[in-house]
């Protein structure tokens, strides 16, 4: 059953995809963290308070451009030290970090000499943070009909009710 | 038969020397308090390299989840274009297929998360399953 839903078309959709495996971006996510995160929070601002993903298509596209740039940085630049890392992090079933820590140190002294970037510390990702954008607050997100009026003031004199209290059987 | 000189096993010449019969159950060891506090003190000692390796674990396992955080905005970015994208695609079919009917499915105009069978409605049933089922955390 097909629902009138302005869908927007495959031609909007089209934005450069970054073609990376699991353990590629798992290796490079604390540098990733730090250095995009302006175009992340904006997206992820946009898409909590707008609740709607057809409306952040474009902060979205800065996601995935910040990304591209992001990676063909590491690839210009890193690449040996980045492929042994996430090649040691891809031979675990978890891809858990503590098994990797020498080659994890390597790539991050060759891109904290190249690039300058220093690997964020423990709890920094974590760290709940404002965002600075030009995109105004929406009013009703969840599009909620007008709240009803709350009802007058009763004007007569109240009096209790005659034959009890009139719940079930009981009488006062 | 007279006393010849054969050889036999006879006792040393003035005899054997003393022989000590006497109890030896030698008081040694630790006593009963001493064991406990031992016993007590292993304990305490594993406890303190237990609670240390928990404090280490907690924190690789938010290294693990920062790892996820920072991911998170590319992950719901391509998520949410692929739905898009699967219901343009379902817009596009169900247009050609079913040219008379249109109506709204809910009562309201705002964003409705699309469920599975919606997406995968005019893919193999295989598709569907696998979206369903085929992450396992289990085997």
């Amino acid at each position: 059953m097909p629902g009138v839903v302005d869908v927007p078309t495959l031609q909007e959709l089209n934005v450069v995809e970054v073609n990376v495996s699991s353990a590629v971006l798992k290796a490079a996510a604390h540098h990733y963290g730090s250095q995009c995160d302006k175009a992340n929070k904006e997206f992820m601002l946009c898409r909590w308070e707008e609740k709607d993903p057809r409306k952040c298509l474009k902060e979205g596209s800065k996601v995935n451009e910040c990304a591209v740039n992001f990676f063909r940085q590491i690839k210009g630049n890193c690449a040996e030290s980045f492929t042994e890392y996430w090649t040691c992090l891809d031979y675990s079933n978890l891809a858990e970090l503590r098994h990797c820590r020498k080659e994890q140190k390597e790539f991050d002294n060759c891109v904290l000499e190249k690039l300058g970037w220093e690997r964020p510390e423990l709890g920094d990702l974590s760290k709940v943070t404002k965002v600075a954008t030009s995109r105004p607050l929406p009013e009703n997100p969840y599009l909620s009909r007008p709240r009803p009026e709350p009802n007058t003031p009763i004007e007569a004199e109240l009096q209790p009710s005659k034959h009890g209290s009139r719940m079930f059987f009981w009488n006062w | 038969m007279s006393v010849l000189m054969v050889k036999q096993d006879m006792p040393p010449t003035g005899g054997y020397g003393p022989v000590d019969y006497r109890r030896n159950l030698p008081r040694r060891g630790l006593s009963g308090y001493s064991m406990f506090g031992v016993g007590v003190g292993l304990m305490v000692f594993g406890y303190w390299r237990l609670f240390r390796w928990n404090r280490e674990r907690r924190r690789l396992h938010i290294e693990e989840l920062e790892a996820r955080i920072s991911l998170l905005p590319l992950l719901q970015a391509e998520h949410d274009r692929r739905t898009l994208r699967m219901l343009r695609e379902n817009l596009e079919e169900e247009a050609v297929i079913m040219k008379d009917v249109g109506e709204k499915m809910f009562h309201t105009d705002r964003w409705v998360s699309p469920i599975t069978e919606e997406l995968f409605n005019l893919r193999p049933r295989e598709e569907t399953l696998r979206k369903k089922f085929g992450f396992l955390r289990y085997v």
